[in-house]
């Protein structure tokens, strides 16, 4: 009794996916860091001293961090701190475990996000790698004092991997910046397109040129309903003297837009609806509803006015001086 | 990210998917007033969930198309179905005597958004919304 | 999780503090127009600025909390409705006729102070 499947073949993405990094890219970063079975091969070997110094040096590693006053803000209380060096452990201890694949990077990457996510400064998580290169070098070096170049090999092949997880680090706080720099983009460029503009006190101009299509309907709606709450606007003039043509979609359009303006406590006025407009309007049945719709802007405005209690009157003629001044 | 599966029996249910969707839509970078609107489309057809199938499931996927990400939310029952669903998708209709047009909203609410239904098996629907290009 | 409404005045205010549960505001419309009732409030102010979503069920309680406040003699005014939620709402068809919408507390006060005045002038016969 299975239902068909819907139209959505898209297999779910991990992280890795998401941000093109591959299996050739994966290798790709290896070969540069010159990270290969051999280096693998040390590092497994490693593991069972890696399990011995892991705690001692996590540690030593958090005494560092908690004497920079600013880190100890992300440790609020000890049951936090006691669940993070436990994670930092295991992340420590994966970095002998051999199998850098993927799934590694994977792993790795959903790290760094976390990371990104809670704000930690890119500079703070990777002098951490600094910190733990440093420390382990001393453990490596006394397995075997008397050979020191394989001691070096050892904490070269370590040090190839903490690079590699650094790159991984550093994408996922790159994609992050990428991905806020777009959406602030975006917000700039919808702004500057469709302004609203405020003529007084309370109240609003918005006046619409071109076509209007289900987007920028949309992109007129969500800017005129933050200018609502910024300006704290009693109401709205929408002039569509610009709009060429008013077919049922855009009259529905602004229907909504006026319906979610009034949920926000504004009253909206529609003005510039030409006669050719009024015509179509008629004819194809279409019905604004219980909008106060007016001929032109200036009717538009003096009717805002009316609404909010104001009466403009001419009390002086032109300063002539004035005038002179410019010729 | 991994899949992400909510059992919708209750309003509490109905309360965990919308906060759920909005959870995993801001990690994958969708803005800010854009989870509004999928909290809101979630919530609806989560509703009618429970209203008309008693129970369901919600299941969240991170997806990507021409480089773009997005949400993919499906929401499954096995409630009675619904037999003309040209009609039910047509704004201003609706089976019970509520307000709102939870499934035409929630479509309008959402980018993509697909229905399938079989009386007498259930209802699946599908829909995505994608971050601002 | 219930939602505290305070008295002033005249008038009730009540101040949804986030995501709410459908029985907290099922309780918060009992609660409300048992408080009208007893204080003989004119007006209630229903904040929903921290609300999360605003979806069919939350409209429709709404919608019945004004109803069986107008029938006690009182006006409901619903204020700091957001942009995202307004623009939601409108796409879900809940348009909240019938109801008065501020932009926020200051606003909605404002609004049943207005509406109380225009009741008295016209009840004196102006």
């Amino acid at each position: 009794m299975s239902l068909p499947p819907t139209h959505f073949p898209e297999k779910f993405l991990t992280l890795a996916e998401m941000m093109n990094i591959s299996e050739q890219e994966l290798e790709r970063r290896k070969q540069f860091l010159q990270f290969g079975p051999e280096d693998e091969e040390r590092l497994r070997k490693l593991a069972p001293v890696a399990e011995n110094y892991a705690e001692a040096m996590i540690e030593s590693f958090y005494e560092h961090v908690l004497s920079f006053s600013e880190l100890k803000a992300f440790f609020p209380d000890a049951a936090l701190l006691a669940r993070v060096k436990a994670r930092q452990k295991d992340y420590f201890l994966r970095l002998t475990q051999g199998n850098y694949d993927l799934d590694y990077a994977e792993q790795r990457l959903k790290i760094g996000a976390i990371h990104e996510r809670i704000d930690l400064p890119i500079k703070y998580y990777l002098s951490m790698y600094n910190f733990y290169l440093r420390e382990v070098w001393r453990y490596i070096f006394e397995i075997d004092p008397e050979h020191p170049d394989e001691s070096m090999a050892t904490f070269f092949s370590l040090m190839k991997l903490t690079f590699l997880d650094i790159s991984l680090a550093i994408d996922t706080y790159i994609d992050a910046r990428e991905r806020t720099i777009k959406a602030l983009q975006q917000e700039a460029i919808q702004e500057l397109s469709t302004p609203v503009l405020p003529f007084r006190e309370g109240m609003l101009l918005l006046p619409i040129i071109g076509q209007i299509d289900s987007q920028r309907a949309r992109q007129l709606t969500e800017h005129l309903l933050v200018a609502i709450r910024a300006y704290r606007a009693k109401v709205i003039v929408i002039d569509i003297t610009g709009v060429a043509t008013v077919d049922s979609r855009v009259a529905n359009h602004l229907v909504q837009t006026v319906d979610a303006a009034r949920l926000m406590g504004a009253k909206v006025v529609i003005s510039g609806i030409s006669p050719e407009i009024a015509l179509t309007m008629v004819t194809l049945g279409i019905d604004l509803g219980p909008v106060d719709t007016v001929g032109d802007l200036r009717t538009g405005i003096e009717h805002a006015n009316r609404l909010q209690g104001y009466r403009v009157v001419k009390i002086a003629e032109p300063d002539e001086d004035e005038h002179r001044e410019n010729a | 990210m991994d899949v992400e599966l909510i059992v919708v029996e209750s309003d509490a249910g109905v309360m965990n998917a919308r906060q759920k969707g909005r959870q995993l839509a801001m990690t994958i970078g969708i803005s800010g007033s854009d989870l509004t609107l999928l909290a809101t489309a979630i919530s609806e057809i989560a509703r009618n969930i429970v209203q008309y199938a008693g129970q369901g499931e919600i299941e969240f996927r991170s997806i990507v198309r021409g480089g773009r990400r997005g949400l993919l939310i499906i929401a499954r029952d096995h409630g009675p179905g619904i037999p003309d669903i040209a009609q039910a998708m047509q704004d201003g209709f609706s089976t019970s005597r509520g307000m709102g047009l939870g499934l035409p909203g929630a479509r309008r609410l959402m980018d993509d958004f697909e229905i399938v239904s079989e009386v007498g098996a259930g209802t699946t629907v599908s829909m995505v919304k994608w971050e601002r290009s | 999780m219930e939602v505290p409404i305070l008295k002033q005045g005249d008038f009730l205010i009540a101040s949804i503090l986030g995501a709410l549960t459908d029985t907290a505001l099922t309780r918060l419309q009992e609660n409300l127009v048992h408080a009208v009732r007893k204080h003989r409030s004119k007006g209630v102010v229903i904040d929903v600025t921290v609300l999360d979503v605003m979806d069919s069920f939350a409209a429709r309680t709404l919608r019945s909390i004004t109803v069986m406040t107008r029938l006690l003699g009182a006006k409901v005014v619903i204020v700091g409705i957001q942009p995202e939620i307004a623009f939601s709402m409108v796409q879900l068809g809940l348009r909240l006729e019938g109801t008065l919408t501020g932009l926020d507390l200051e606003d909605g006060i404002a609004l049943l102070k207005a509406a109380d005045t225009k009741d008295g002038a016209r009840n004196h016969g102006r």
